[in-house]
């Protein structure tokens, strides 16, 4: 039997949401399902905004959550009736079932529910007293009510209990004692919903399975990849690179340091990358707009150079807490002047770490900046990750010129050869002196703004970046779904990925000919790989989290066909269900052909 | 002025010569104004170089953007010429990178200031161990004669033709009080006494800041040109004493006789003793020493 389940926690910051999510996580992922898992919080430091956890535990890895959830859990009513539509039909509600006074008409959970739903109302508050003598344990309860009502083993929530606490004796005995009362309650019932785990899957040999957030795959990317500095300023969301590298890079015995300002940060990343380090930074959207100029200097100067940029809502401070992708526009082409770069993408945490590693060979092998581009929903959200056992990136990538026996200011540092990439030296090396300058330059580097040594070093700058959609063991695109031609094809990038390619799924199985392609590397574009995609499907559909649809545009600069955009501002994951019904729509089914 | 004698241009050729120190500037000769008083400061910095035995290809100069800024080409080093008012971060990042190089900052009063006047407090406070070099020739170069933040009060320029009505900053005592180890005044008029200065700058292990006074012959010719500057300009009494801060900020305040000479030194540990520490306190020091040795292998490859 194989496992697809949803669970959802909703409740007030006040409840432990998001701490009994994050424990359901670790569990889950414990006994060795595959796990996505995705919170939504209130801005807010303290309050009692109302919390999501969400957690879907599969036997291969899902790409995104699904339209509907298999169990819903209340640990306040009032935020979790809106939500109560969420859970599926024949799927588990859960809610406090305890005495909770007089009450306005409505505002109990049990007058919303559905005749499909099942309910569950376990007396959470009650149990939470009797095992540690106060309520406040009721998040604990419901996670060992989950564990009897489904028959799952208790140990590995214990033991993600533990892990997450850290707890003292005496915490860890309550905690113990409030998940082992839920257990025996959930125990206790007769189930009558149809949400059934399977045992979990065999284990990958060789990589090691691990749930990780998609900033703490980046930087487990990096220092695989060997990150020697890092120079970052603090900004939601990406913020959390910068704090996990911080306690582990002086234990590989390399150098972060916090700096004034994105300036500044992006400033020192490319110093250090002249010096032949693997050096990157870390930002948001309004960082990035501060980095702009300092990027043209890394694009033709020739600097190696890794910006991870984590995107929020926008414009301005806009909604810091909420996800969008609406950076990239200034993410292709931020900055004045012809000033390319690479810009990578990750459709999931384990892409997070593919291209957290990737993203540093990159900028050696062409010499550049390389942005690598997440979201909020991406850096937050938890997966499961299989790691190689040997970390998948080379050492350097460098191309070191031969100065042995060079002339004293004579090296050719931006020598003009037929793959535009020009052999380099760092100080130290002797005969290798050049400048590095952001001035338009001859091949030595030297200050030329003459017609021909400005179209040569612009092609150069420009052509050598092609070759980066080749770069070695690596996907910079990937087509999924029905080879051949298809009714509607879907071309999707970064996070939305994961639900584009869940609607596509959903629509194949409605007998929908459909197929979707990822574009992680979205500069340089891959036009051949796009245009032919659309060239076998009927219709494309572009859904993004933006308002003018920065990646069709960006599309169709490159490849003159219509596409439908789909671009949604609403601070939350693109809707499932949502691109589901536009692929209906392009592919002609009416709704009553659908019911049918 | 006991120092004055005819020198023959044959003379002072052979000096340069023998000394070693024109191995030091490129072949590119200096693009500023005839006059201009950065030229002394190319020679004063190869002199120092020189002088301290920093091979050609350990020494990385890195400046911002203006005619200052164009420093790094006139040398036989590496270098980095950045973005108006970037040189320090940029800087930063060299040297953290690789501590073995020996890292001179230079750029304008305006790089340093104006745009850039927001790095300063931050190189000085890290004790970032390079040599920061400020030309201050009160005015913008390279943009052909505006006003910047050193700008004397009442200075007409192309941007205040009708009189700058700011009052200059005091780059000194802002050093002084941003934490800089090693605090410095000369001027581009008295070559060698520049000279000594960069040399001493360079050896001191930390954040040496040396302000150079230097005069725009082309577009100031009212405020800081040589025959005002020869009179006003005098040394720091001889008994200034140098580890004596508050008596360092007291001389810094009379900027109307500016006194050129060695201001403040003291000893603390540098950036480079701190994210040491850091990584000690890790338990990374083995992995460290791994990282050195990429470093240093990284160099020798081709
Ligand atoms: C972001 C940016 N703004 C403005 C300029 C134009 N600019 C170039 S140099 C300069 C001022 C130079 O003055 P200073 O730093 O004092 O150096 P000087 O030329 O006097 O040596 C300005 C405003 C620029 N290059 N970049
Ligand atoms: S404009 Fe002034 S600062 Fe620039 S080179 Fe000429 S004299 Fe020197
Ligand atoms: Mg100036």
């Amino acid at each position: 039997m194989s496992t697809d389940i949803q669970i959802a926690i909703v409740g007030s910051a006040g409840d432990g949401t998001i701490a009994a999510g994050d424990i359901l996580r670790r569990a889950m992922a414990e006994f060795g399902y595959r796990v996505i898992s995705f919170d939504v919080y209130p801005p807010e430091i303290r309050g009692f905004g109302k919390c999501i956890a969400r957690l879907r535990a599969t036997d291969e890895q899902a790409y995104s959550l699904k339209p509907q959830s298999d169990v819903l859990v209340s640990l306040d009513d009032s935020h979790a009736i809106p939500h109560v539509n969420e859970a599926r039909e024949w799927g588990a509600v859960i809610y406090e079932g305890g005495s909770v006074g007089p009450l306005a008409e409505g505002t109990h959970i049990s007058a919303h529910i559905d005749p499909g739903q099942i309910p569950y109302n376990p007396p959470l508050r009650e149990l939470s007293e009797k095992s540690t003598g106060s309520a406040r344990s009721r998040n604990i309860v419901v996670l060992g009510y989950i564990a009897g009502l489904f028959r799952l083993p208790v140990e590995p929530f214990l033991r993600a209990l533990n892990s997450k606490f850290k707890s003292k004796a005496d915490v860890a005995k309550k905690n113990e004692a409030a998940l082992r009362a839920g257990y025996e309650e959930g125990a206790r019932w007769f189930r009558l919903d149809d949400v059934a785990f399977g045992p979990p899957p065999a284990k990958d040999g060789g990589a090691t399975v691990e749930m990780i957030s998609g900033n703490a795959a980046v930087v487990r990317g990096a220092l695989d990849a060997g990150i020697d500095n890092f120079f970052g300023y603090p900004i939601t969301p990406a913020t959390s690179i910068m704090e996990r590298l911080a306690s582990e890079m002086p234990k590989h015995g390399t150098r972060l340091l916090q700096t004034e300002d994105e300036i500044s940060a992006i400033a020192a990343t490319i110093g250090a990358g002249f010096t032949g380090a693997r050096t990157a930074t870390a930002t948001s959207g309004p960082g990035l707009a501060l980095m702009a100029e300092m990027l043209g200097l890394g694009v033709i100067a020739e600097v190696p150079s890794v910006v991870f940029v984590s995107q929020r809502g926008g414009p301005s401070t806009g909604m810091p807490t909420k996800t969008e992708q609406s950076d990239l526009n200034m993410a292709v082409y931020g900055g004045h002047g012809d000033a390319p770069r690479i810009v990578i993408a990750p459709t999931n945490v384990e892409g997070c770490y593919r291209c957290g590693g990737k993203a540093f060979e990159m900028a050696e092998a062409y010499q550049t900046p390389v942005i690598v581009l997440l979201d909020l929903y991406l850096s937050n959200r938890y997966e499961t990750v299989p790691f190689p056992a040997q970390p998948p990136f080379e050492a350097d990538m460098n191309r070191y010129a031969d100065t042995r026996g060079g002339k004293a200011a004579g090296f050719k540092r931006y020598a003009l050869t037929d793959e535009h990439i020009s052999p380099r030296s760092i100080p130290g090396q002797a005969g290798g002196m050049h400048i590095a300058t952001g001035l338009e330059h001859n091949e030595l580097g030297r200050p030329n703004d003459q017609s021909a040594m400005h179209t040569a070093m612009s092609r150069k700058r420009h052509e050598k970046l092609k070759a980066a959609l080749k770069h070695p063991d690596f996907t910079a695109y990937k087509r999924f779904g029905d080879a051949g031609p298809v009714d509607v094809g879907i071309v999707a990038w970064g996070s939305t990925f994961g639900e584009a390619l869940e609607a596509m799924i959903l629509a194949r199985e409605e007998g929908i000919r459909c197929a979707a392609l990822k574009v992680v590397m979205i500069s340089p574009f891959p036009t051949e790989v796009v245009a032919a995609f659309m060239a076998d499907a009927g219709a494309t559909l572009v859904p993004e989290l933006n308002y003018q649809g920065q990646f069709a545009g960006i599309l169709q600069a490159h490849v003159a066909r219509p596409v439908t955009r789909l671009a949604r501002v609403t601070g939350e994951p693109m809707e499932v269900g949502e691109i589901l019904a536009e692929i209906r729509r392009l592919a002609g089914r009416t709704p009553a052909q659908q019911a049918a | 002025m006991g120092d004055i004698r005819p020198v023959y241009l044959e003379e002072k050729l052979k000096e340069v010569e023998d000394s070693g120190r024109l191995g030091y500037r490129s072949k590119a000769l200096p693009t500023w104004c005839p006059g201009c008083g950065y030229f002394a400061i190319v020679d004063a910095v190869a002199a120092a170089l020189c002088e301290q035995c920093v091979p050609y290809e350990d020494a990385v100069i890195v400046s911002g953007i203006g005619c200052s800024s164009r420093f790094p080409f006139f040398m036989n080093a590496y270098g980095m010429h950045t973005l108006h008012g970037r040189a320090l971060p940029v800087a930063t990042g060299v040297k953290t990178a690789n501590p073995a190089l020996t890292v001179v900052a230079v750029g304008g009063d305006g790089d340093g200031f104006a745009i850039g006047g927001g790095h300063v407090p931050h190189a000085a406070r890290r004790n970032l161990n390079i040599t920061y070099l400020l030309f201050d020739n009160g005015i913008y170069g390279l943009t052909k004669g505006q006003t910047s933040p050193t700008s004397a009060t009442g200075f007409r320029t192309t941007t205040s033709p009708y009189d700058n009505t700011d009052r200059p900053i005091n780059p000194l005592m802002l050093l002084l009080s941003y934490g800089a180890t090693w605090v410095g005044q000369s001027y581009a008029g008295k070559p060698e006494h520049l000279r000594r200065m960069v040399a001493a700058a360079l050896a001191h292990r930390g954040f040496s800041y040396l302000h150079i006074i230097s005069p725009c012959v082309t577009f100031d010719k009212t405020h800081r040109t040589y025959v005002n500057l020869g009179t006003k300009i005098r040394e720091l009494p001889a008994d200034h004493d140098p580890s004596d801060k508050l008596g360092a900020l007291r001389e810094a305040m009379n900027d109307s006789t500016p006194a050129i000479g060695l201001y403040f030194r003291e000893d603390r540990p540098t950036l480079d003793d701190a994210l040491d520490t850091i990584v000690e306190k890790a338990g990374g020091t083995a992995a460290r020493e791994r990282v050195i040795q990429k470093q240093a292998g990284r160099k020798t490859r081709g």
